[in-house]
């Protein structure tokens, strides 16, 4: 850990390989440094320091200079690595170990326990990893949501079409829909659809609506009153009739009658059947000269009278036909009329036969009559066509309506139609969806259920361990709906769900932990150490004892890192575990960071190379000094030497010429030939602090340079091979007492064996 | 413990419901490998395709 949370150079914890320990330390030493290191590594990120405004507190907080916060974990997978901040990884780092269990804080212990029914199944579906399947079921239920919208809309929109079929009411079956399309069609006049199905068939409308055209185009009444409208009078020529009577009452119309007369003299005249000299009409003696020239101009007048009577006959005779052709056409239509219930006006009395009369007679004949009835036949015609017009205009409309009727109806039916597959439909995609998701939940629940169980056994073991005989047993994790878990205890034959009200604040906590080691045993894959952050306050001290002896036997396969404040707990669990590592932390200072048994003389030294090599001769010099204090405080301790008492964190501030007095008291009297051989080492080292070493000094214009400080490092880092086995590279002091040590291998021995043997 | 992987669990999921057309099975595992965005959505056209018309 380099300028991490309270440490603002660097520190080492060495858990040999793998191996558990125990590390106690009083408030505010930095132990939990070690727990938070872990975390960040691990997860990215320190859950205390994840509020706003807190996460600068990962860096040591008013650091050295440019000094870059890291963590560098080794391990024996894969897992290990150095990270710097700014921590560039990303989420999808930590997926897989997130769903890892490893770490149990005292602060938060009960975070699980509290949690909701929900929060709780989230959180274990985060942990047994199943955020992916619970993810699928989430877009699952989304989907059948929808679909249950879609089906409800479908059903509403198949309930408004058959209100508007049922004229407000939604009871509409098909045979009432096709009664009313059958009524319609009656009415038009057309085939009706024997099925709906035939009705929402387009080509049947088109049908329908062409078979009703033909229908009304070919109909009586249509084409009488077709006819009506199509009436006019005869055409009045005044002229003519007043050239008629002009004509027939002139005398040229006296030689009218006698034409015949004329032609039959003029036939016999001209054959010579009759007598000559005489006239052939009344046999009078004649010159027949004179009278072939009289009987040709009479001849000639009767013809030309006869063609003047001609030029203005027809027109009258026309008239009179023409009156009495428009006579007869208004009788008949007025006829036909009241057969169709057409109430018409009488049809007036024309004066066609008198005209006819007249023309027969060459006489004349009234023009005000005639121009009378031809008005009265105008009359006539105007209004049978208004009557008519009225009868067909509404005709026409009601057809119409009829067709738009039909086709609304058709269209409606067809709508309702298409609706009431597409509401089928709808449904039957939200039975498939319910179907698979009801499943899916199901077998979700079902291998949840399965793992819950597996838990339980496993919570209720360890909880049993640590309270036996409380009658508190069958600890469980249950499904409570789908979609959440709760705890559950039997207390004193009633199950408890959850337990809070019934199990004590250490009881509950009891449970956290036995749970957190359950949820490790059973899911864990990558992580192989279990770090338990002072997580023992609300115990007493058998529970203490208790939780010790799970530790030390139930979970000696893994590693176990426990953090604790209890002194009697870190010696409990000490005497307990002996394999296990101590680790103390003893004082925290803002300068030098975290102080702990552990000497790191080693980490030192090599971290004043690096100042050295970066030139930085003053901060290499400071740090060269507390190698040599490191050293000098560990040799020390190790050999017993004899040093003046001191209380509390006074003891790690001892000064190097204080360490040294001890040093040398204690070689002297077990090991003097070492001592000498030693002698002008020290005395070098004596004078480094005087002088290279001395911070003060640095401050000087007669600094010492690099040079001076390298040979003083050099210098320690002889002191410090001096207690290391170079085959085992432990120290020497490994194993056994003061007074004779050895290191892990055998080879070296504190005294020294080849001096033992010299003296 | 074996933690099952939602393709696993999809499968065994899917063995249960045999009755179901293989289409429905290829088409939900490849939704299976959509963006989550778009998961719920392709899975109501997938219930709706198999619904027919």
């Amino acid at each position: 850990m380099r300028a991490f949370r309270g440490i603002p150079g660097e520190m080492t914890v060495d858990f040999g390989k793998g191996d558990s320990m125990v590390i106690y330390g009083d408030n505010g030493t930095g132990k939990s440094t070690i727990a938070d290191a872990l975390e960040w590594y691990f997860t990215g990120g320190i859950d205390f320091l994840s509020h706003e405004g807190r996460q600068h507190a990962v860096s040591y907080v008013g650091g050295e200079r440019g000094e870059a916060t890291s963590v560098e974990v080794f391990t024996n997978g894969s897992l290990g690595g150095k990270i710097v901040i700014p921590d560039e990884r990303s989420v999808e780092t930590f997926q897989a170990i997130r769903r890892e269990t490893f770490l149990l804080r005292g602060r938060t212990l009960a975070d699980f326990i509290n949690k909701t029914k929900t929060e709780k199944w989230k959180s274990l579906v985060e942990i047994l990893g199943l955020e992916a399947i619970e993810n699928l079921r989430e877009d699952l239920q989304r989907a059948r949501n929808e679909l249950r919208k879609l089906s409800k809309a479908g059903d509403e929109e198949v309930r408004s079409y058959r209100r508007a079929l049922g004229s407000g009411s939604d009871d509409v079956s098909d045979d009432m829909v096709l009664g009313s399309l059958q009524q319609i069609c009656t009415m038009l006049g057309v085939d009706p659809p024997q099925t709906l199905d035939q009705a929402i068939d387009p080509s049947w409308l088109t049908a329908a609506a062409g078979a009703s055209a033909a229908v009304s185009k070919g109909s009586d009444r249509e084409r009488l009153l077709a006819e009506i409208k199509t009436l006019s009078p005869p055409a009045f020529d005044r002229r003519a009739v007043e050239a008629w009577n002009e004509l027939v009452s002139s005398d040229r119309a006296k030689l009218l009658p006698r034409a015949s007369l004329v032609r039959e003299a003029k036939r016999l005249f001209e054959t010579g059947s009759t007598d000559k000299g005489r006239c052939p009409l009344c046999g009078q003696k004649v010159d027949d000269t004179s009278l072939a020239q009289r009987i040709e101009r009479a001849l000639a007048d009767v013809m030309a009278a006869s063609r003047d009577l001609e030029s203005v006959r027809d027109s009258v005779a026309q008239l009179a036909d023409d009156l009495e052709a428009a006579h007869d056409l208004r009788r008949s239509i007025h006829t036909r009329g009241s057969a169709m219930e057409l109430e018409l006006p009488p049809v007036p009395d024309l004066p066609h036969v008198v005209l006819s009369n007249s023309v027969e007679a060459l006489a004349p004949v009234t023009v005000d009559a005639i121009a009378s009835a031809v008005s009265d036949l105008r009359k006539w015609d105007r209004s049978a066509g208004t009557i008519a017009g009225k009868a067909s205009s509404a005709e026409p409309g009601s057809r119409d309506t009829q067709l738009v009727m039909l086709a609304a109806l058709c269209q409606q039916v067809n709508a309702w139609r298409v609706a009431e597959k597409k509401a089928a439909r709808a449904h039957r995609a939200l039975a498939l969806a319910e179907r698979v998701f009801d499943a899916y939940q199901s077998r979700q629940k079902d291998d949840l259920t399965e793992l819950l169980k597996q838990i339980s056994l496993r919570v209720a073991k360890i909880y049993a361990t640590l309270h036996p005989g409380e009658n508190l047993d069958a600890v469980s994790v249950e499904p409570w709906t789908a979609k959440g878990i709760e705890l559950a205890i039997e207390f004193h034959g009633s199950r408890q769900r959850p337990p809070h009200g019934v199990l004590s604040e250490s009881h509950l906590n009891s449970l956290a932990i036995a749970l957190f080691l359950a949820m490790a045993e059973s899911f864990n894959e990558q992580i192989g150490f279990l770090l338990l952050d002072d997580v023992i306050n609300s115990f007493d001290v058998e529970h203490r004892g208790r939780l010790a002896e799970i530790l030390a036997d139930e979970f000696s396969e893994w590693q176990i890192i426990v953090l604790t404040h209890d002194q009697p707990f870190f010696e409990h669990l000490s005497r307990r575990a002996p394999s296990w590592r101590r680790l103390e932390f003893t004082s925290w200072s803002h300068a030098s960071g975290p102080r702990t048994t552990q000497y790191e003389t080693t980490d030192i030294l090599r971290d004043a190379h690096e100042r050295l090599d970066r030139g930085d001769t003053h901060d290499a010099a400071a740090r060269a000094r507390r190698a040599l204090e490191e050293l000098l405080q560990e040799v020390c301790e190790a050999l017993w030497a004899p040093l003046p008492f001191r209380r509390g964190q006074a003891n790690d501030k001892r000064e190097i010429g204080e360490l040294l007095k001890g040093l040398r008291r204690t070689l002297k009297e077990r090991a003097k030939p070492q001592l000498e051989s030693l002698e002008p080492l020290l005395k070098n080292l004596e004078a480094d602090v005087g002088a290279a070493l001395n911070v003060a000094v640095h401050a000087s214009r007669a600094r010492p340079g690099g040079s001076e400080v390298r040979s003083a490092l050099e210098r320690i880092a002889v002191l410090d091979d001096t207690w290391t086995c170079p085959e085992c590279r432990t120290r020497v002091w490994h194993r056994g007492t003061p007074d004779a040590g050895r290191c892990k291998c055998g080879q070296s021995s504190f005294p020294p064996v080849r001096l033992l043997t010299g003296r | 413990m074996h933690r099952p992987s939602a393709q696993e669990f999809l499968q065994a999921l899917l063995e249960t419901l045999d009755d179901l057309p293989t289409e429905f099975a290829r088409r939900f595992e490849e939704i299976l490998k959509k963006d989550e965005a778009d998961r719920s959505q392709a899975l109501r056209q997938l219930f709706e395709d198999l619904a027919g018309d």
